[in-house]
């Protein structure tokens, strides 16, 4: 009768073994957690008492604020008009004290997934129509719309979106807009510029 | 009703082949040339079996007189011009909210080649579900332990069988010779088998005990389940795209903040389902459909797939995903800090999450962790440059040294690396 226990006591211990996964989907415990979780609002502690008054982190932000540290906002409206006149925007940025390397950074990071980083519409996201995304990305390069482009048009679509495109308004600061269209129009000025030897175009990317 | 349905299937699958094959043998030039002008000109816009930024593409010739590629020829000449009297691209512009681009560079020849394309691409797709069969089973990777645990569970009954064989063959042994030993005392009541257990059950208790104990606030290998099935894998993996484009925040901000869903939305916008990547399991090896998985992410943003433009943004609930890296609040740790300023790499932390399904939490996040890192990393010391950091001047003692070779490089430790308030205030 006893050896009847251990065995089944056994099997038992062998089967709550084999059983426990290996995820682990809590946390565990914390020791004495009198300074572990704040007492302040922290980022993602729970804004419930918002969400009762229909505020929600992913609202826009009141108009006419401006975000600490940003330049001064860009006062076209989302809209057909905003989108013709935008052509006659002029970068507030002066050309020596754009910093190219920061701009290609940011390029690299949000726009060439699509675009390609030789802007060449052919990013990973597309990759020859193999990629996951359903629509051709631009050629920032060769494509005639893109190519002849105002830059205050180019900083338009970036901010409010154009056709598959999003808007960049919440990953791009105002002035980090600006040095992308900058990047792109210096990338477009020196293919147009140096046909013959296109390769010298890339070559001059900093690694 | 076909009563035998494999026959059935099979028998339209020859066919559909066969249809592809003639076009395909009919003019492979013309859709090749189709496809290059459809890449170059309509693919920005147009898919073949989806309405987009413009209308599906797939069996345009039924559709209005586009039958007739003359007047598909002057549409795509001068889309403004023929919308004039033209009821239907009227309806075809307040329906999709934006003007289609005129291309006067397009012929009657190119029309014809883009026709043969979409019509084969669109026979292809179709054909496609039915074909594809592959499956893949998820590895089971604890089957080696049930192994194991079977194989030494036998053993330790044979052992204990062969035991008590054994005994009994010499109590049997001891009867015939006729030797009397006093009886056996059983195992359990023996002293030294006692002792014994007792000292084994306290050197096993005590490990398992003191390792639960430090592992108290320790939450390696944590990975909760998400209210998205959304995967690492997929996404910065396969699709190779930067940290940085979702947790941009990491570069100047405390936090590696949790992208909002109008992030996701800039590609699930257009991408509405997951069929081109491999296929996602679960961890019992359920298998997970990513095109489900999107939906969830669309009912989250209020947006309607088949009504791409009318999708407003700030209507877009949070979707509540579970933060999985916790420090106590008696730590401070700034991303911007050690990956802008430190050059660290996401992944000496968080691990290949290119390579994660499901992200778990692979450093243990502890006191030692931190300070072991702050002891091995070497400082990048160069500010004289513009790739430098200026700050670093300010060493001066540290700049002598190694230009006098009393010290071959800095390490964190050295500027402080190791001080208590440097995390602790």
């Amino acid at each position: 009768m006893k050896k009847i226990w251990i065995i089944t006591g056994c099997m038992a211990l062998m089967a709550v073994m084999v059983s426990c996964n290996n995820t682990r989907r809590n946390p565990g415990r914390a020791y004495m957690p009198d300074m572990a979780y704040s007492r302040a609002y922290e980022t993602y502690s729970s804004t419930e008492n918002l969400k009762e008054k229909g505020i929600y982190y992913t609202s826009m932000p009141v108009e006419g604020t401006l975000a600490r540290g940003d330049m001064a906002g860009y006062s076209l409206k989302n809209d057909s008009s905003g989108y013709v006149q935008s052509a006659a925007i002029k970068s507030p940025l002066s050309a020596d004290s754009i910093d190219l390397k920061e701009a290609e950074r940011l390029y690299l990071i949000n726009c060439a997934i699509c675009h390609g980083t030789k802007l060449d519409g052919n990013g990973p996201l597309w990759n020859n129509g193999d990629g996951p995304y359903p629509v051709a990305p631009r050629n920032l390069i060769t494509d005639p719309i893109t190519a002849n482009m105002a830059e205050g048009t180019m900083f338009h679509s970036v901010t409010y979106g154009r056709n598959s495109m999003g808007s960049y308004a919440a990953q791009l600061t105002t002035k980090q807009r600006w040095e992308v269209v900058a990047y792109i129009k210096s990338k477009q000025g020196s293919a147009s510029a140096a046909k013959p030897a296109a390769d010298t175009a890339t070559a001059v990317t900093p690694k | 009703m076909i009563p035998c349905k494999p026959i059935g299937k099979k028998l339209t699958l020859t066919l559909l082949s066969v249809f592809v094959f003639s076009f395909v043998y009919v003019s492979a030039q013309d859709i090749a040339a189709g496809k290059a002008i459809f890449m170059g000109k309509c693919a920005s816009c147009h898919q073949i079996g989806k309405n987009g930024t413009g209308p599906a593409l797939a069996g345009l010739e039924e559709r209005h007189k586009w039958a007739d590629h003359n007047e598909l020829l002057k549409w795509i000449n001068n889309p403004a011009g023929y919308m004039k009297n033209d009821p239907y691209t009227q309806g075809l512009l307040a329906e999709y909210k934006s003007m289609m681009t005129g291309f006067s560079d397009i012929t009657l020849k190119d029309v014809d080649d883009l026709v043969a394309y979409i019509n084969d691409a669109d026979a292809k797709a179709k054909a496609g579900p039915s074909t594809t069969t592959t499956t893949g089973e998820p590895e089971k990777g604890n089957s080696n332990a049930i192994i194991f645990g079977v194989i030494s569970l036998i053993l330790a009954i044979i052992a204990l069988i062969l035991m008590q064989v054994n005994s009994n063959l010499k109590k049997m042994s001891d009867d015939a010779e006729g030797i009397s030993r006093p009886e056996q005392v059983p195992f359990y009541k023996n002293k030294i088998y006692i002792a014994m257990m007792a000292l084994i059950f306290f050197a096993v208790a005590g490990y398992y005990f003191s390792k639960a104990a430090i592992g108290l606030g320790r939450q390696t290998d944590y990975a909760p389940v998400q209210p998205i099935y959304y995967s690492h894998k997929v996404h910065a993996g396969i699709n190779q795209i930067s940290c940085l484009y979702c947790h941009g925040s990491a570069w100047d901000s405390k936090h590696a903040a949790i992208p909002a869903v109008n992030i996701c939305m800039n590609c699930h916008k257009s991408i509405n389902e997951y069929v081109k990547g491999p296929k996602l399991y679960d961890e019992a090896g359920n298998e997970i459909n990513g095109t489900a998985e999107i939906a969830k992410l669309y009912k989250a943003a209020g947006f309607d797939p088949a009504k791409p433009n009318d999708w407003d943004p700030s209507k877009a609930k949070p979707i509540e995903w579970v933060k999985i890296h916790n420090l106590p609040d008696h730590v401070y740790f700034n991303h911007s800090q050690h990956i802008r300023a430190g050059k660290v790499q996401c992944q000496s932390c968080h691990g290949e999450v290119t390579a994660m399904d499901e992200v778990k939490q692979v450093s243990e996040l502890s006191m030692g962790w931190c300070i072991n890192c702050h002891r091995e990393t070497k400082v990048d010391f160069n500010y004289s440059d513009s790739t430098g950091n200026k700050f670093y001047s300010i060493y001066e003692k540290f700049h002598n040294d190694i230009k006098n070779h009393k010290m071959d490089s800095v390490s964190v430790k050295d500027i402080g690396g190791l001080e208590c308030q440097k995390c602790h205030y």
